[in-house]
């Protein structure tokens, strides 16, 4: 075990598969020499050069594009984008190449595309999105979030190696915030759920960023025991996990930084309605941020991202339902 | 209308090349008979109503494939267009696959996961494409950087059309092969128009020229004659497996069908057709043969009945099962890349 | 709306009972000025010409007047009484749009403090049209299942949630707190839970008996403490019966439950419960029949209305009834409710038994081997003869506090006429 930042269970992952596996690539803007926009590859070209660690053009298509042919003749490619927003501009490539292609042909894309994502630091409109329900709607692409430092080193370790593409969503806002203990060496986190906190009044079901937010509202609510679930994989999502809990405390409160319409919560609240109906004893509250770009200004972006204060009192509520 | 790029080269010798022996020439109009008798059974088929949803073909480019997969090596790795039924054909896809392809059948490539021309048989070392064009020229892009970074003399090959010369992954893709000096095959198959839009609303500049832009070699070819496509293809796979980067072939030909089996056409002028129709690339293959003494007719006769006892085949052969619809969203073992294919030209066994 | 503590008065009114009833009459007042009543209690009853029914009160509080007296007939809508009610205040709407949706009653406050005299308003004293909280109690989805999988009444269970909505943990501690139910007395098995299938050795006691079995035991030993056993035997000569069994390819058993049935509804007084000292006739036969469950036990599912079936339905219905009696299959609905129970265990070649009687019931039928014997015949003329007959005995356990020695082997009689003349359904 050491103690690491998220960031630097990143760092830890990609350093120990490009050490075990000669077909790992990382593939990305500024992520060579200078080791990247947010140093997760800071030092990496020193110790595997610019071929295995690989400053591309500026063409997010490009970049996903060229990674799904160096994966289907063996490559094992780890895109990073800038910023997770990017990602519009590679869509076409991720969706309808690397989505489709084992369905159509039995060809497999292992990838990994790392989306540095969230925001709360005045990125704006484009530099704070949480894109990950864009590719929950999309067949043939996983979608993994971690919330803690050992999820983050584990996930990517099992992104890697998964045969699959796979959207990894790291939380920029968690990078260097959130530290914790990492086992050593490479182990992998399976894309299930986690309960990040057993309780039975009343269940927080949510992932990345937001469960750091749903432990800190919650800790200490009336006395109330509730129970933290840390999706963890998005796609797949696990169901039984989600159930489990649902049954176990009868009220949910689904927490998602990203926009409302549509957002993973949206997919746990209609599986909830169709298949927890009978265990419930209050309607499936949401927290999430409402339909608007991510503004710039302090005030207006924290008036729109889910915080300690709203996913309290959104509890408080359900409780006393 | 940039007319300068759509003149079709003289019929006759041009492009005929030392590297093809006499069965190699065979094998050419053997592929392009192939691919025409395959399509139009289809068509006959579509028109029955046994294949489903649009149907496309390549009515008079036969040669732009054809020419271009035979100089392909069993190790490249190809990214084919829909109207290039010849490369399947050369690297290895039976005449029943492709006629249950089209038929939605489980014996077709693709098992009726996808339709008509949309497939690439990963076991032959092909990727199937995908409607949004160039997509696949950022594939086959990285599959030679994958090559490149490997010190494998291998390249990668993918056609696209004039339109998709208007779409960024163009240039990416250009741009992206040309800074890293890949080993890839860049076909433009000009074909005069995308869908209805001809070439003068698609570009101000011929694309050939857009190569040098991008620090490589552009190069035009009389995509009618399969001879001078391999020639250029071969010459292109050199200067890749060599380490001199890429190549941008402008294959010039017409489309002489509609875009799809629902399209009459009305905005092509009649007199263009007619003039390519003189130029029509299994004509010229066959022209060359009969006067080097080759019995054409035989192996037009030999063709016709593979295709026939293909079509019984395929249609024999069953649907696929709804219940195995949910399957393979995800690959759940290991991840196969592609396999080698089959390589034609006799350049490559000796 | 502010959640300051002020009492409000909350009316009680005549209720249409149907759409043309237009008044009502208060037949008796449960209540007094003072007293606390909580929702849903019955505050009075009342009577009009539809029905006479009870008044439930609207709200939790204290009977604060009455305004109508016994006899009195008044109008629907008329204000019956007043109710007050102390700290209803109900939290504003959330604010948040990410907060939980409002409880279903929270747009139902009760109306403002009205004057207490004069002539009653018009029309629904919930004038702003909301109707009162208690008359539209919602129940959640888990809360429902629970209630229903506990057979509890919700309008018992004391809600705690916001405007008192009764939550899951609600009902959880009513189901702590409620006393023991009783066991079902009509059936004297009851099945194990289901168990998984390939499931492990059956729970043993420390004397070696499975729960079942122990079961079984504590019903028999109170059925023979409770009856009167008596046992009257009957021989009956099955050869029609053994015909039209392999034509129709059935058991012996449906033939003589079908005419157990028919003889039940001549001598009804076997078709009967005596429970302490209530002897109850039933009109429709329910009839248990008796599953082996191999080395577990056994148990009486029951054919509910059998008297309704032909031979071939009661045959498909113990069939269907066995298999799913030996797959555990069965809910409590199928072993409730017998009136008659038939036992069977013949397939072995035992020819009697004294069977214990299915407690409540007052006689049980038991059914051994048909067996061929040569018997003596009496023609039309009176002549005597030997045959091979296809013969069994019927043996009938009957309890001698609810019923005689006469009235049983008169049952007998009527089951052997009907088998012996066996002539079709």
């Amino acid at each position: 075990m050491s103690t690491m930042t998220y960031l630097q269970a990143i760092s830890s992952a990609l350093r120990d598969e490009l050490r075990a596996d000669d077909r790992v690539l990382l593939m990305g803007e500024d992520i060579g020499v200078f080791g990247g926009a947010f140093k997760v590859t800071d030092g990496f070209v020193e110790e595997f050069g610019t071929d295995r660690v690989m400053d591309t053009p500026l063409a997010e298509a490009g970049i996903i594009g060229t990674a799904i042919g160096a994966a289907v003749v063996g490559m094992r490619p780890v895109c990073e984008m800038q910023f997770a927003d990017f990602i519009s501009c590679g869509f076409d490539q991720l969706v309808n190449v690397a989505g489709k292609m084992h369905y159509r042909q039995g060809l497999a894309v292992p990838i990994v595309v790392r989306l540095p994502s969230g925001g709360g630091f005045s990125g704006g409109p484009f530099h704070s999105q949480n894109p990950e329900a864009w590719f929950m709607h999309s067949p043939g692409i996983k979608v993994v979030a971690p919330s803690t430092a050992s999820d983050a080193k584990g996930l990517l370790h099992a992104a890697i190696r998964d045969p699959n593409p796979v959207c990894y969503m790291e939380h920029k806002h968690l990078y260097r915030r959130v530290r914790g203990e990492v086992p050593d060496g490479v182990f992998e986190t399976p894309f299930t759920a986690r309960v990040a906190r057993a309780g039975s009044d009343l269940v927080v079901i949510t992932y990345g960023a937001m469960v750091q937010v749903a432990l800190e509202a919650t800790e200490d609510l009336d006395g109330a025991a509730v129970e933290v679930l840390d999706l963890r994989s998005l796609v797949p999502l696990d169901s039984d996990a989600i159930l489990d809990s649902v049954t176990r405390c009868s009220k949910v409160v689904i927490v998602d930084e990203a926009n409302s319409t549509c957002a993973a919560g949206a997919q746990v609240a209609a599986l909830i309605a169709e298949k927890g109906f009978e265990d419930l004893d209050g309607p499936v509250v949401r927290v999430s941020t409402p339909d608007v770009p991510i503004p710039f200004s302090p005030p207006l972006e924290k008036a729109v991202l889910p915080g300690v204060d709203r996913v309290k009192e959104a509890c408080r509520e359900l409780l006393a339902y | 209308m940039a007319t300068h790029m759509a003149e079709p080269a003289v019929p006759g010798t041009a492009g005929t090349t030392e590297h093809l022996t006499q069965e190699d020439r065979v094998w050419l109009l053997r592929a392009m008979l192939l691919m025409r008798g395959l399509e139009e059974r289809a068509m006959t088929l579509y028109r029955q109503g046994k294949v489903p949803g649009s149907f496309y073909d390549g009515f008079g480019q036969e040669a732009v494939s054809a020419g271009a997969a035979f100089a392909m090596a069993p190790e490249d790795r190809l990214c084919i267009l829909h109207r290039d039924l010849a490369a399947h054909i050369i690297r290895g896809v039976t005449p029943t696959r492709i006629l249950a392809q089209y038929l939605g059948r489980a014996a077709g490539v693709t098992q009726g996961r996808d339709g008509n021309v949309h497939f690439g048989d990963r076991t032959l070392g092909c990727v199937g494409m995908v409607s949004m064009l160039p997509d696949m020229m950022l594939v086959a892009t990285g599959m030679a950087m994958a090559f490149k970074l490997r010190g494998e003399k291998r390249c990668a090959m993918t056609w696209f059309g004039d339109g998709s010369t208007s779409r960024g992954d163009f240039h990416e893709a250009m741009n992206w092969a040309g800074v890293q000096k890949l080993p890839v095959v860049f076909v433009l198959e000009n074909n005069q128009y995308a869908y209805s839009t001809p070439l003068d609303k698609q570009f101000a500049v011929d694309p050939v020229e857009r190569a040098a832009a991008y620090g490589f070699v552009g190069v035009t070819v009389d995509g009618n004659d399969a001879e001078a496509m391999f020639e250029a293809s071969r010459e292109a796979r050199e200067r890749a497996v060599g380490g001199h980067g890429p190549t941008l072939i402008e294959a010039v030909t017409m489309r002489m069908h509609g875009h799809a089996a629902h399209d009459d056409m009305k905005y092509v002028p009649k007199e263009q057709v007619e003039e390519w129709r003189k130029r029509d690339p299994i004509d010229r293959q066959e022209g060359r043969l009969r006067s080097a003494g080759v019995d054409v007719e035989a192996v037009r006769a030999s063709v016709a009945e593979e295709i026939d006892a293909a079509t019984e085949e395929a249609l024999a052969t069953p649907m696929p099962d709804p219940g195995s619809v949910l399957e393979g969203v995800f690959c759940s073992g290991e991840a196969e890349p592609l396999g080698d294919g089959v390589a034609r030209w006799s350049g490559f066994r000796s | 709306m502010s959640s300051s503590r002020t009492d409000t008065l909350v009316d009680v009114t005549m209720p249409q009972m149907g759409v043309s009833v237009a008044e009502g009459t208060i037949v008796a007042w449960r209540v007094e000025p003072g007293d606390r009543i909580a929702a849903d209690a019955t505050i009075c009853e009342i009577s009009t010409d539809k029905i006479d029914t009870e008044v439930p009160a609207p709200v939790s509080g204290v009977v604060a007047e009455i305004l109508v007296a016994v006899e009195e007939t008044v109008e629907v809508g008329t204000v019956l009484a007043r109710i007050a009610t102390g700290d209803l205040g109900v939290p504003a709407p959330p604010a948040d749009p990410d907060a939980p949706a409002p409880p279903a009653d929270r747009g139902a406050p009760a109306p403002p403090p009205g004057p207490t005299n004069g002539a009653p308003p018009s029309g629904a004293s919930t004038g702003n049209g909301h109707r009162t909280a208690s008359d539209r109690r919602r129940y959640s989805p888990v809360v429902q299942r629970i209630a229903a999988e506990h057979d509890i009444d919700l309008s018992a269970v004391e809600g705690t949630g916001r405007g008192g909505r009764v939550r899951k943990q609600d009902v959880l501690a009513f189901i702590e707190s409620a006393p023991e139910p009783p066991m079902h007395i009509e059936s004297p098995y009851r099945p194990d839970p289901v168990p998984a299938a390939a499931a492990p050795a059956p729970a043993v006691a420390p004397g070696g008996l499975s729960r079942m079995r122990r079961q079984i035991g504590e019903h028999m030993k109170r059925s023979l403490e409770t009856a009167a056993h008596c046992t009257s035997w009957i021989e009956v000569d099955m050869s029609r019966v053994e015909e039209a069994r392999i034509r129709l390819g059935l058991t012996a058993l449906s033939f003589v439950a079908r005419a157990t049935i028919a003889a039940l509804r001549e001598h009804p007084a076997l078709n009967a419960t005596l429970e302490g000292e209530e002897y109850t006739v039933h009109q429709d036969v329910n009839l248990g029949i008796a599953v082996s469950l191999g080395g577990d036990g056994l148990i009486v599912p029951v054919i509910q209305g059998a008297h309704e079936l032909s031979v071939e339905g009661i045959g498909a219905r113990v069939k269907d009834l066995a298999r799913r009696a030996r797959a555990r299959e069965l809910s409590a609905d199928d072993v409730r409710g017998g009136t008659f129970t038939i036992t069977n265990p013949g397939q072995y070649g035992t020819i009697m038994a004294t069977p214990i009687i299915n407690q409540p019931q007052v006689a049980i039928l038991d059914l051994e081997t048909v067996v061929k014997r040569p018997v003596v015949i009496t023609d039309a003329d009176g002549n005597d003869s030997i045959a091979i007959r296809s013969m069994t005995i019927l043996g009938l356990s009957w309890d001698h506090r609810a019923l005689d020695g006469a009235m049983a082997a008169q049952f007998l009689a009527t089951v052997k006429r009907l088998l012996e003349g066996w002539t079709g359904s």
